[in-house]
């Protein structure tokens, strides 16, 4: 059961194709690795399916339903969210109240909200940090933060983009953990990422873009010895 | 001592006492200080909804104090309806024209939308102007008899004192305080600080964007429209450049700079910084109590200076506070005593 | 039609001053992405400037600029050095709020060594007028101001476009850390562009002195015009701002015979609004987030 599927979705600005005739699907479940290098367009693709842009052609459904053009907020509303290559945490609230703010998404009282926060916070293991103020929390936190607002939405597809950029070996680890037992909970997700090492382990099926265009798609086995793949990302030589 | 505890009873125990104060207190100045305290303190606290919790910088609530100031003043003055009715049409009014405004203006971003808040509150102050048929243009509404508030045939009040100003200030200030209070402690507070902090974050995870703006810009402009309305009445006399002025505007803002944006006491704070300090100024007070201590003498080039010019300095002081806050204190007094309190439990530890 | 080219003769003369304050302004935005609210204020001290050095030394107002210019450049450079360079990489809002208040204290501290009153600089020729044909007559005054506008924006443009330190502006204002990279000293571009803006919106008060009454408040409603023109020329494009500059001039006067004096100035915030709403970037300007 396909929960997202996009359909020769393209993105131009002005006369850049960022996205070129994109298809795939996301089945329900799996996690889906989105990998090509910088300026591929993956997140621009991001971008499309979550609504901050619509998509100059194609069509995105989200289980079955058309999204082309819905605003942000009534995409999260349906069950798809995000987060961000450069992390926005809300810098003035603690981190409770941060992922507050996601929980509220699903209920209108404070006392459900702040318990459906900390029931995510726990996840993330920062349960130490519930009332620090979350513009001082150093990058690895601020990730894990973000996927925990983002959790606290209830979304059916979490969309992750580059959620180990800038972390440590050890931060890595924790988030692959971490995407591991979403997946466990019967979450979708799609994860854009420049680890290989990761994308191999985490993914069931991986997506490759390049220059705008979908290269190819299929198993990290089958994906990682693809000649097409490997000259796309260190040259022709390397082939 | 729990907080929990102590706020609710510190609250009450301050109430109590203003409500009892015009009992022991005789001195109409002193009852027009405190009038003009809680008047300070519900701009400043109508303004900090929409600019301090929702991150909307509008340099123009001038124009939704001036609409709720205008509009009562006009229905009294012309078709003596009472201001307790007409309050409610400068209510329904400002809600209109803030939604007309905020749809043009949170289209933008940042600087933008400043100066678009300033150029809609120009043109309702130029229209004031101009429509002299339904405002009386430049010269103003001057209504100083108001009706006696009856109770079913019994005069509760015919305000010939400033005690009734009195109440009605302090019901209207706690008001303000009180939605500021509930807003901070609801699903609004948590959107609207949402928004301030990141936008697009905060599109992302469910929140409509201007679903949420409209509704902190209409909480705002209808307290500001109340104490348009309420410094109408009170000072009995209304023009463009007055109500509806950029002066207005900025003055609105000040208080909560002053204070601390996007915190619920930050206009308080800001307003028993403000207010003295210009009337201290506007009545001379300083340079006579310069003059007592023998640091000045009155009858010298400096004393007579002073004596002329100090009262038409309190514009300039709000000058140099801003200045000095952005400078040195930009989240205001209560950003300063927050870092000291953090400061002296950090160094307890 | 003698009335209508009248209005638009005056019409361009006035857009040219106003055309200074808006290249003023663009500069200062297109550098340091400041937004100047004090800009009406700087040119309201360059009026009392001019007023006095005619009222004391006697020196005319349009030769007083050899003055008044290089007078204000110093005064735009320090107000730079001393507050807008501490907020240089603070949110807008508090770089708004800190202008406000410096013009806030400007305007103030004018009106307590001068008092509210208005002032009138009157010249021989304040009130002469020259027939240009057709009809059609114009300000002496406001000919010889849109003379010395277009030499002074001559020589703007000769600047920005021949100097070394003009298109070390030019290049601080298109990117700043790629200016830095390159070995400008982009703090002291800031300080020379807030110099220049300064000037030429003390200028632009020397200028108009002559027909214009001269008080505290006059500031304000220039502040507010100054930013029309920028928005409308595009934020940061000096030719924008000049074409700016003439097109709220000529609007301003066509109002002001076409509809009535009292609305012209509404009639130029609408056009404001409507440029915010539609074309943000301006006439000229690129879309720049």
């Amino acid at each position: 059961m396909a929960i997202l599927e996009i359909k020769n979705v393209s993105k131009f600005f002005g006369g850049l194709a960022a996205n070129s005739d994109v298809s795939f699907s996301v089945e329900e479940g799996m996690i889906m690795g989105l990998i090509g290098p910088n300026g591929a367009g993956k997140t621009t693709l991001f971008n499309c399916i979550t609504g901050y842009y619509p998509p100059s052609k194609g069509e995105i459904l989200f289980d079955g339903r058309r999204m082309n053009g819905l605003d942000p907020d009534k995409v999260c509303m349906l069950g798809m969210v995000r987060t961000w290559q450069k992390v926005r945490p809300l810098a003035k609230l603690s981190v409770v109240d941060n992922v507050m703010v996601g929980a509220l998404a699903r209920t209108s009282s404070l006392k459900i909200a702040r318990e459906l926060a900390m029931e995510q916070i726990k996840v993330v293991r920062m349960e130490h940090r519930a009332d620090f103020i979350a513009g001082g929390l150093p990058i690895g936190e601020r990730k894990k933060l973000e996927v925990a607002r983002a959790l606290a939405t209830q979304p059916k597809l979490l969309l992750l983009d580059e959620v180990m950029g800038g972390l440590n070996p050890a931060e890595s680890e924790e988030i692959i953990q971490l995407i591991l037992d979403i997946k466990k909970r019967g979450l979708t997700q799609m994860v854009i990422e420049h680890d290989m090492k990761a994308i191999m382990r985490i993914s069931d099926r991986i997506v490759v873009l390049t220059s705008g265009e979908k290269l190819t798609e299929g198993s990290p086995q089958e994906v990682v010895s693809n000649p097409d793949v490997i000259s796309a990302y260190l040259g022709e030589a390397h082939a | 001592m729990n907080k929990t505890i102590l706020m609710p009873i510190v609250v009450l125990v301050v109430l109590g006492g203003l409500l009892a104060i015009p009992k022991f207190v005789d001195s109409p100045y002193a009852l027009h200080m405190m009038i003009l305290l809680f008047m300070s303190v519900m701009m400043g606290q109508s303004w900090n909804i929409l600019g301090g919790y929702a991150g909307q910088h509008s340099v123009g609530h001038a124009a939704y104090f001036g609409v709720g100031a205008y509009t009562t003043m006009m229905l009294m003055h012309t078709k003596q309806i009472a201001p307790w009715y007409g309050v409610w049409a400068g209510i329904a009014l400002v809600v209109v024209v803030a939604l007309i405004i905020g749809s043009i203006c949170f289209r933008l971003r940042g600087p933008y939308f400043v100066l678009a808040s300033i150029a809609v509150a120009e043109i309702l102050r130029l229209s004031a102007i101009n429509l002299t048929t339904l405002t009386n243009g430049a010269e103003g509404i001057l209504a100083t008899e108001l009706p006696a508030f009856k109770i079913g045939g019994n005069i509760i009040t015919d305000f010939a004192t400033k005690v009734p100003f009195y109440y009605i200030g302090l019901f209207l200030v706690a008001l303000t305080i009180a939605v500021t209070y509930v807003v901070q402690h609801s699903k609004l507070g948590y959107f609207f600080q949402a928004i301030r902090e990141d936008q697009d974050a905060a599109h992302s995870l469910g929140i409509s964007i201007s679903l949420y703006k409209n509704i902190a810009l209409v909480i705002s402009a209808v307290l500001t429209s109340l104490a348009g309305s309420f410094y109408g009445i009170y000072v009995g006399f209304v023009d463009p450049p007055t109500v509806l002025g950029l002066d207005v505007s900025v003055q609105i803002m000040l208080i909560c700079i002053i204070g601390g944006m996007g915190t619920l006491w930050g206009p308080v704070l800001g307003s028993l910084v403000l207010v003295p300090l210009s009337e201290a100024l506007r009545s001379n007070m300083i340079t006579e109590a310069l003059v007592k201590v023998g640091m000045v003498n009155a009858e010298s080039k400096i004393g007579i200076f002073l004596k002329e010019n100090l009262s038409h300095a309190h514009v300039l002081l709000y000058g140099i506070l801003v200045v000095v806050v952005i400078l040195f204190m930009p989240d205001g007094l209560m950003g300063f005593i927050k870092k000291l309190a953090k400061r002296r439990k950090q160094e307890a530890v | 039609m003698a009335v209508f080219m009248q209005s638009l003769i005056s019409g361009i003369l006035i857009g040219g001053v106003y055309a200074l304050i808006g290249i003023g302004l663009t500069l200062i935005f297109g550098v340091m992405r400041v937004i100047n609210f004090a800009h009406g204020d700087i040119l309201m001290v360059g009026m009392y400037l001019t007023y006095i050095i005619f009222t004391m030394l006697g020196i005319d107002p349009f030769v007083s600029v050899l003055i008044t210019f290089p007078l204000m450049f110093l005064f735009g450079g320090f107000l730079q050095k001393v507050f807008i360079n501490r907020v240089l990489n603070a949110l807008a809002q508090n770089q708004i709020l800190l202008t406000i208040g410096l013009g806030l204290i400007m305007s103030n501290t004018v009106m307590l060594i001068f008092t509210s009153d208005y002032k009138i600089l009157t010249t021989t020729y304040s009130s002469s007028t020259i027939q240009v044909g057709g009809g059609v007559s114009v300000s002496t005054p406001l000919l010889i101001s849109f003379l010395i506008t277009s030499a002074i924006t001559a020589a703007l443009y000769w600047f920005l476009l021949k100097t070394d330190t003009g298109q070390a502006i030019r290049a601080t204002a298109q990117d700043r850390d790629a200016a830095q990279l390159m070995g400008i000293n982009v703090k002291r571009m800031s300080i020379i562009a807030f110099g220049l803006g300064a000037a030429l919106a003390g200028t632009a008060g020397a200028l108009i002195s002559p027909t214009y009454y001269i008080f505290p408040q006059v500031g304000g409603v220039f502040t507010l015009k100054a930013f029309v023109i920028t928005v409308l020329g595009g934020m940061g494009s000096v030719v924008g701002a000049t074409l700016g500059g003439i097109l709220i001039g000529v609007t301003e006067s066509m109002s002001a015979v076409y509809i009535s004096s009292g609305w012209k100035d509404v009639i130029v915030f609408v056009l404001f609004l409507l440029v915010l709403l539609f074309k943000p970037s301006g006439l000229m300007g690129k879309s720049r987030t």
